[in-house]
C-alpha cells in the first residue's frame, strides 16, 4: 500500500495549499484485523477467532477465520497483518512436515511455541506482523496456551486473547477465568461446556464494539479425541 | 558529562579522568577506571559513546601489546598515537564509526614525555595541556593561564586541582572524584584521587 | 594453538572488528552469533531506511531514558497500526554480605496496554547465573538464552563454570555486534563464581559495568531511592536484604504506572540461586498498609 506522507503540521495534508516536499514511501505491512483467543482447561483447550478480514474502511472478506489446525493436538491463531499470517503458518507447516519426517513423531504444543519463538525473532529486524497464540494439550494431557508478541517473546498461560479486540475480551477473562481480585469466590475448574460459552459470549460482546471483530466466529475444541470445530454467527455490519 | 584532562611537564606527564558511569540521567557507578594501560608507559584515556569507549580501547590496547609480543619492542607514544589515529580515522569512513574522545599520554626514552588530544573525527594534536568534555570549556583557559612548561610535579596536581575545583563550581553536573595518574621515565605511578573541596 | 586463531584472524597482523567484539572467550568458543539470515547486515540499506521509521524501533538517544516506556505516536484513526512490544520494567539487583538479592516486577505492556501480570523477568541462565530482563521482552529472553548455550559449551570445554565477569562480557559483545539497529535490552548479570558474588550491567547501548547496585527499567528510579536509603546500614541479615528488595520492587509498582503484577525475588549464594518468593503487589499493599496503621 503506497501512503503520502507530507512534512508538514503534524503530518496532516492540507488540501488546497502547496505544503513542502512530498515522500511517497511504501510500507509492506497493512493491519487486516480479527481477533484470536485461547482458553486453557484441564483436559481441554479451545482456540478461536472471528473470521472477518478488514483493512482500513472496507471489509475483504467475512469467511476468513484465523485459527489453523498444525498438529491433531495443537492449534495456532494468529491475527495482524494477513500476508505475514499466511507466510508464517505456511512455514511453520513445512517445520512440522520436516519434524515428522526426521523424528517421526508429532511435535508437542510446547515444542512448536519453542519453535515460533525462534522463527519470529529470526525476523527481528523485519518482523512478522502477526499476534500468535497456541492452544494445544501438553504432554500430559492438559490444556495449554501459549501467548507471542510479533518478535517471538512468549510465555504460558490458561487464557489469552489477541489481536483487535483483546484489549475488550481479555479483562472479561480476567473475571470470569481469572477471578482476579476477588475476594471469597471459590475457584471451580472450567468446564467445557462453560468455556465455549463464555467464549462465544466475550466474542458477541467484542463484535459489539469493535469494527475490526465481526461476521462468524470460529471455535476450535481440542481434547484428546481431537478437535472439533465450530462456527457461530456474529454481527455482520 | 565526561571529563579527561592531561598535563605534560618537563620529564613526566600526569592525567585525570573522573569516575562516573552514566546511563541517560542515572549515575551507575561512581568508580570507573577511563584509562586503559596500552604499554608500561602510555596510557589511553578514553570517554564518549556507550559500548564505543571500551570496544575501542581495548581493540588499541590488545594490537599494541600484540606488537610488543611480535616484535619484542613497544611502540613508543607518538607510535601508538599515530596508530590509534589511523584506525579511528579508517572506522570514522566505515558503516559502523566509533565515537570516542581520547588523550594518549606516554614517555618515551628518546623523546622524553608526551600528551596527545584527539577527537571521534581522528584529529590528532600533540599538546602540552588537553581536556575532554564540556569541562575543557572552563579548564583549558584556567591552564593557558597557569601553565608553564617547567612546572614541577606538584605544581602540575596543583592546576588539576585548580580545573577541578572550577568543575565542581561551575558544571551543572557534579563529578564526585578524579582518577589521577603519573607517567615518567620510571613508568606509571597512581596518585591519590582528587575529590573537589567545595564538594565536601 | 587455540589462542592464534584469536591473536591473528586473517594474517594481517590486527585484529579486526568483528573479531574483536566476540573475540577472547566468544573466540575460543568458536561461536557464532546468530544468523538473520539476510536481514542482519543491510542495516544502511533498503530496509533500515523503510521499516525502523515504521516500526518505531529507533534506537534509543543518548539522551532518553533507556528503558522508559516508548510509545507508539498514534495518528488517530490511521488503519495502520504500529508494532508494539513489550516494555515498561523495574527490575533491580544488588550485592550484599551474603550474596546479591535479585528482585524484579512482573508487568508487560505494549503502549499504555498491559499485556500480561504474570511475566518471569529473571531469566534463570544456569544454576549459578540469573540474568533480568528490562527492554524488548523478546530481545532480552533470545540473547539470555543464547548466552545460557555459550556458558554451557565453555563448561564443557574447560571444565569449570564460566566467571560472571565472562559470562557478562559475552553477553555485552554479543549485543554490540547489533548496536544501533534498535534492539532494546537492559540486563543485570547476576551470579557466584571463584570471586565471590558477581553483578554486571549490560545493555543494548554496550554499556557493561560491574557495581553493587543496579536498577533498570521505568521505575528504576522509585527503586534506587529505597534501597540506597536502605542499605546504609552496615551488614544485612538474608531476610532484611530480600525484604529491602521487595520492598523497593513495591514502592516502585506503587508509583511508576508501566511496572506491576508481582515481585519475583531471588537470592544468589555460593551455592547458586533460590528462589525465594513470588508476592502479588495487591497482598503487599495490604501488608504494608496494616504495618504502617
Amino acid at each position: 500500500m503506497f501512503a503520502t506522507q507530507i512534512h508538514g503540521d503534524n503530518g496532516k495534508m492540507k488540501e488546497y495549499h502547496y505544503t513542502g516536499p512530498v515522500e511517497h514511501k511504501f510500507s509492506p505491512y497493512s493491519f487486516n484485523g480479527g481477533t484470536v483467543l485461547a482458553v486453557a482447561g484441564e483436559d481441554f483447550a479451545i482456540v478461536a477467532s472471528d473470521t472477518r478480514l478488514s483493512e482500513g474502511y472496507s471489509i475483504h472478506s467475512r469467511d476468513s477465520p484465523k485459527c489453523y489446525k498444525l498438529t491433531d493436538t495443537t492449534v495456532i491463531g494468529c491475527s495482524g497483518f494477513h500476508g505475514d499470517c499466511l507466510t508464517l503458518t505456511k512455514i511453520i507447516d513445512a517445520r512440522l512436515k520436516m519434524y515428522k519426517h526426521s523424528n517421526n513423531k508429532n511435535m508437542t504444543s510446547g515444542a512448536i511455541a519453542a519453535m515460533l519463538s525462534t522463527i519470529l525473532y529470526g525476523r527481528r529486524f523485519f518482523p512478522y506482523y502477526v499476534y500468535n497464540i497456541i492452544g494445544g494439550l501438553d504432554e500430559e494431557g492438559r490444556g495449554a496456551v501459549y501467548s507471542f508478541d510479533p518478535v517471538g517473546s512468549y510465555q504460558r498461560d490458561t487464557y489469552k486473547a489477541g489481536g483487535s479486540a483483546s484489549a475488550m475480551l481479555q479483562p472479561l477473562l480476567d473475571n470470569q477465568i481469572g477471578f482476579k481480585n476477588m475476594e471469597g469466590v471459590q475457584q471451580l475448574p472450567l468446564t467445557q461446556e462453560k468455556a465455549v460459552q463464555l467464549v462465544k459470549d466475550v466474542f458477541i460482546s467484542a463484535a459489539e464494539r469493535d469494527v475490526y471483530t465481526g461476521d462468524a466466529l470460529r471455535i476450535c475444541l481440542i481434547t484428546k479425541e481431537g478437535i472439533k470445530e465450530e462456527t457461530v454467527p456474529l454481527r455482520k455490519d | 558529562m565526561e571529563y579527561l584532562i592531561g598535563i605534560q611537564g618537563k620529564d613526566f606527564v600526569i592525567v585525570a579522568a573522573d569516575n562516573v558511569a552514566a546511563s541517560s540521567i542515572i549515575q551507575m557507578k561512581q568508580d570507573q577506571d577511563k584509562m586503559f594501560k596500552l604499554s608500561d608507559k602510555i596510557l589511553l584515556l578514553c570517554v564518549g559513546e556507550a559500548g564505543d569507549t571500551v570496544q575501542f580501547a581495548e581493540y588499541i590496547q590488545k594490537n599494541i601489546q600484540l606488537y610488543k609480543m611480535r616484535n619484542g619492542y613497544e611502540l613508543s607514544p607518538t607510535a601508538a598515537a599515530n596508530f590509534t589515529r589511523k584506525n579511528l580515522a579508517d572506522y570514522l569512513r566505515s558503516r559502523t564509526p566509533y565515537h570516542v574522545n581520547l588523550l594518549l599520554a606516554g614517555y618515551d626514552a628518546v623523546d622524553g614525555p608526551g600528551l596527545y588530544f584527539m577527537d571521534y573525527l581522528s584529529a590528532l594534536a600533540k599538546a602540552p595541556f588537553a581536556a575532554h568534555g564540556y569541562g575543557a570549556y572552563l579548564t583549558l583557559s584556567i591552564m593557558d593561564r597557569y601553565y608553564r612548561p617547567d612546572l614541577t610535579r606538584d605544581e602540575a596536581v596543583e592546576l588539576l586541582r585548580k580545573c577541578i575545583e572550577e568543575l565542581n563550581k561551575r558544571l551543572i553536573i557534579n563529578l564526585p572524584s578524579f582518577t589521577v595518574r603519573l607517567i615518567d621515565k620510571d613508568g606509571i605511578h597512581d596518585l591519590e584521587k582528587l575529590v573537589p573541596v567545595g564538594a565536601k | 594453538m587455540r589462542w592464534r586463531i584469536c591473536f591473528d584472524v586473517n594474517g594481517s597482523g590486527q585484529f579486526f572488528r568483528h573479531s574483536v567484539s566476540k573475540m577472547a572467550l566468544a573466540n575460543v568458543l568458536q561461536s557464532e552469533s546468530v544468523d538473520f539470515s539476510n536481514y542482519g547486515r543491510q542495516r544502511h540499506g533498503f530496509a533500515r531506511g523503510l521499516y525502523e521509521a515504521e516500526l518505531g524501533l529507533e534506537s534509543v538517544g543518548v539522551d532518553n531514558l533507556s528503558f522508559a516506556v516508548r510509545t507508539a505516536c498514534s495518528d488517530g484513526d490511521g488503519p495502520e497500526r504500529k508494532i508494539e512490544f513489550l516494555h515498561g520494567t523495574t527490575t533491580l539487583a544488588f550485592k550484599f554480605q551474603h550474596g546479591v538479592i535479585v528482585a524484579v516486577d512482573s508487568r508487560a505492556t505494549a503502549g499504555s496496554y498491559i499485556a500480561s501480570q504474570t511475566v518471569k523477568k529473571v531469566i534463570e541462565i544456569n544454576p549459578y547465573l540469573l540474568g533480568t530482563m528490562a527492554g524488548g521482552a523478546a530481545d532480552c529472553s533470545f540473547w539470555e538464552r543464547l548466552l545460557a548455550r555459550q556458558c554451557r559449551v565453555y563448561e564443557l570445554r574447560n571444565k569449570e563454570r564460566i566467571s560472571v565477569a565472562a559470562a557478562s562480557k559475552l553477553l555485552a559483545n554479543m549485543v554490540y555486534q547489533y548496536k544501533g539497529m534498535g534492539l532494546s535490552m537492559g540486563t543485570m548479570v547476576c551470579g557466584w563464581d571463584k570471586t565471590g558474588p558477581g553483578l554486571y550491567y549490560v545493555d543494548s547501548e554496550g554499556n557493561r559495568v560491574c557495581g553493587d547496585l543496579f536498577a533498570v527499567g521505568s521505575g528504576s528510579m522509585y527503586a534506587y531511592g529505597v534501597v540506597d536509603s536502605g542499605l546504609k546500614q552496615q551488614s544485612l541479615t538474608v531476610e532484611e536484604a530480600c525484604e529491602l528488595g521487595r520492598r523497593a520492587i513495591y514502592q516502585a509498582t506503587y508509583r511508576d504506572a508501566y511496572s506491576g503484577g508481582q515481585v519475583n525475588l531471588y537470592h544468589v549464594h555460593s551455592d547458586g540461586w533460590t528462589r525465594v518468593s513470588q508476592s502479588d503487589v495487591l497482598m503487599l499493599h495490604q501488608q504494608y498498609q496494616a504495618e504502617k496503621a
